[in-house]
């Protein structure tokens, strides 16, 4: 753990990537929110600048004067309020995730600003948990909404399951040569597509790269979701499709990211930690992880590495 | 003479021109002669003393502009005052500005410093800064109000350094507001003294707010009047709350996790807890089948076990097993 004599030592280390765990039902706006909240109080309760010195010229103007040096009394803390505040500390996210989703979520601070936009456009794949429950089909697809049907599950087996989301990974790998912008039938694309899985051109569609039925206990199960360009409510509906597919319901209760890039749930930050001191020891760990993988940044060609 | 040589301590020819042509006017000599007469006076030295002169203050966003040029602030931030705070509310500035340190506040600082200390001057300034504005009579009959009341000289300096507000009330009001809470809570008078002394905030807190409490404490929580009255003469704060979120955390612990009414009498601070600290070890219990908290069957968990303590403590003491596994727990949610 590292620990800081001073607030502005502190401060200018302050610029990379953290890795934070976002909670279920805080939105990544409050996330960005309590993470400034707490860099500066946590700065502020450092060693700060003190106050500067102020020239003042006094006396009587017919008579020689003096010069003082007097504390500025403009610059205390107490006048012009702390010395870090919201709008020193930049933040922005490297890609959304939805109200209800929980996970692994990439945040830049101050200079990180600009990792998490080069992140975001050279689409790390993410791997998500998906938990859904059959027997009922909700109007918004997920656990909040209404219920518009109901039915029975206990046909539905593990190797139902399995097959169904076979077909869908399926499905979507021919989607992947289509997505990724190249002609279907030239050499490029056949070298490409030699070398493994490609990443798609546009940053629009989702592709699914793998999905699996990693947890079977009717009515719940949960899925294994691998893929670029996502969103919350795609994933939503696909647990739905699956339902249906399954001669059933389903709805999800729950989307859970487990993975961004190289960035794990090992790496990610709980609410608790975020601290001063835990955000900059982690932002040492990820920016250690960026140096180990270039092509996180700047991915050199078309073929999923990460 | 002075006049001349003020000017020429600006420096500001545009000035001096206006100056000139209306001081020409004034006393009827053609401009040119005048500003002849003042550009030869300009040059020469100033022999008076121009020290109290000085540029006027212009408008400002903040009083860190003032505050050097000002003895008032100047003494106002060496007691501590945060004028930053105070800013942020304009209307308050431009009556605090208006005041003199001496004539105006010193009564009012020293007024307080018996009931609060010094210490805490700058605190309750910050908080109320307009209490700079209340006469020093009212504030006296305010405390022997509460002196007439039978309140103890220990308990005033409790109410007035936990209340910055109280001194601002009327006796009118305080007076009717203790009644208030006397007839709707059914307190004898030893009791509405010690709630006032427990939780001073109250009595002046937003009375609508209030009803509002007790209306969700009563009806929609469902408990009984003698319960309400005992949990709020424990824990005055209940009523302060956010409806909603009381209501919430209500919920969570009464139909999910199936604790009773008694238990929460028993123990009402869970109700402050932040809900989604009780889900998480709540969840967490569960998921190591230990979620038990009936007192009467073994592997009893206490109920406020589940809002005491760091994480780590509670994890060594009852859920019985390393942080690290919590904390993976955490990233399952």
């Amino acid at each position: 753990m590292v620990k800081f004599k001073n607030a502005a030592s502190a401060y200018k280390t302050l610029n990379g990537l953290i890795c934070v765990y976002k909670p279920p039902c805080v939105p990544v706006k409050q996330v960005q929110h309590i993470i400034k909240t707490n860099l500066c109080r946590d700065l502020n309760a450092l060693p700060v600048r003190p106050r500067e010195q102020r020239v003042e010229i006094v006396g009587a103007t017919n008579e020689p004067m003096m010069v003082k040096l007097v504390p500025n009394y403009a610059d205390d803390p107490l006048v012009c309020g702390p010395r870090y505040i919201h709008e020193d500390i930049r933040c922005s996210w490297a890609t959304h995730l939805g109200l209800f989703s929980s996970g692994v979520l990439l945040l830049g601070i101050n200079e990180g600003t600009r990792l998490t936009y080069k992140i975001n456009t050279g689409r790390p794949t993410r791997a998500f948990k998906v938990h859904g429950q059959l027997g009922k089909a909700t109007d918004t697809y997920f656990w909040n909404g209404k219920t518009v049907e109901r039915s029975t599950y206990h046909h539905i087996t593990r190797e139902k399951i399995d097959q169904v989301v076979a077909h869908i990974q399926a499905a979507h790998q021919k989607t992947m040569f289509e997505m990724s912008g190249l002609h279907m039938e030239s050499q490029t694309t056949y070298e490409l597509a030699s070398q493994g899985l490609i990443r798609p051109a546009s940053s629009k569609l989702p592709v699914i790269y793998g999905i699996k039925c990693v947890d079977f206990k009717p009515p719940n199960f949960t899925l294994e979701i691998q893929s670029i360009n996502e969103y919350d409510k795609y994933l939503w509906t696909l647990v739905h499709d699956i339902g249906v597919q399954l001669r059933s319901t389903a709805h999800c209760v729950g989307v859970n990211c487990i993975r961004q890039g190289k960035f794990d749930l090992e790496l990610a930050l709980l609410r608790k930690h975020w601290q001063l001191e835990h955000i900059v020891d982690n932002m040492n760990q990820c920016s250690q992880l960026l140096e180990e993988n270039e092509q996180l940044l700047k991915p050199e060609s078309a073929v999923l590495t990460a | 003479m002075a006049l001349t040589s003020a000017f020429m301590c600006f420096g500001n020819k545009k000035v001096i021109k206006l100056i000139c042509t209306h001081y020409a006017k004034c006393s009827n000599i053609s401009a040119l002669s005048v500003k002849q007469n003042f550009s030869e006076n300009v040059l020469e030295t100033a022999s008076e003393d121009l020290s109290h002169i000085t540029p006027y203050f212009s408008n400002t966003f903040n009083l860190a502009a003032y505050v050097n040029n000002s003895d008032t602030l100047k003494k106002l931030v060496d007691i501590n005052v945060d004028l930053s705070k105070i800013e942020k509310k304009p209307y308050i500035v431009n009556k605090i500005l208006k005041l003199d340190f001496e004539n105006h506040m010193k009564e009012h600082i020293v007024f307080l410093n018996d009931y609060i200390g010094l210490d805490e001057v700058g605190n309750f300034l910050t908080k109320n800064p307009l209490i700079l504005c209340e006469p020093i009579q009212d504030l006296q009959v305010r405390v022997n109000y509460l002196e007439s009341k039978g309140f103890q000289n220990d308990q005033i300096k409790r109410i007035i350094s936990w209340n910055p507000f109280w001194l601002m009330f009327n006796t009118i009001r305080i007076d009717r507001r203790f009644g208030y809470y006397q007839k709707s809570l059914q307190l004898t008078g030893k009791e509405v003294r010690d709630l006032t002394t427990r939780q001073p905030k109250l009595i002046t807190y937003n009375l609508h707010h209030v009803k509002c409490n007790m209306f969700v404490i009563k009806e929609e929580m469902g408990f009984e009047d003698e319960e309400m009255k005992n949990m709020v003469l424990n824990k005055p704060k209940l009523l302060m709350m956010s409806q909603q979120t009381l209501l919430e955390r209500f919920n969570y612990l009464h139909n999910v996790m199936q604790i009773s009414h008694r238990t929460i009498l028993k123990y009402p601070e869970v109700l402050f807890s932040r809900n989604f600290k009780i889900k998480q070890r709540h969840l967490f219990l569960s998921k190591l089948g230990r979620a038990q908290y009936n007192p009467t069957k073994e592997n009893y968990i206490p109920i406020k076990s589940l809002v005491l303590d760091t994480d780590a403590e509670f994890c060594n003491n009852i859920a019985k097993c390393s942080v690290y596994d919590f904390n993976l727990f955490l990233k399952t949610l």
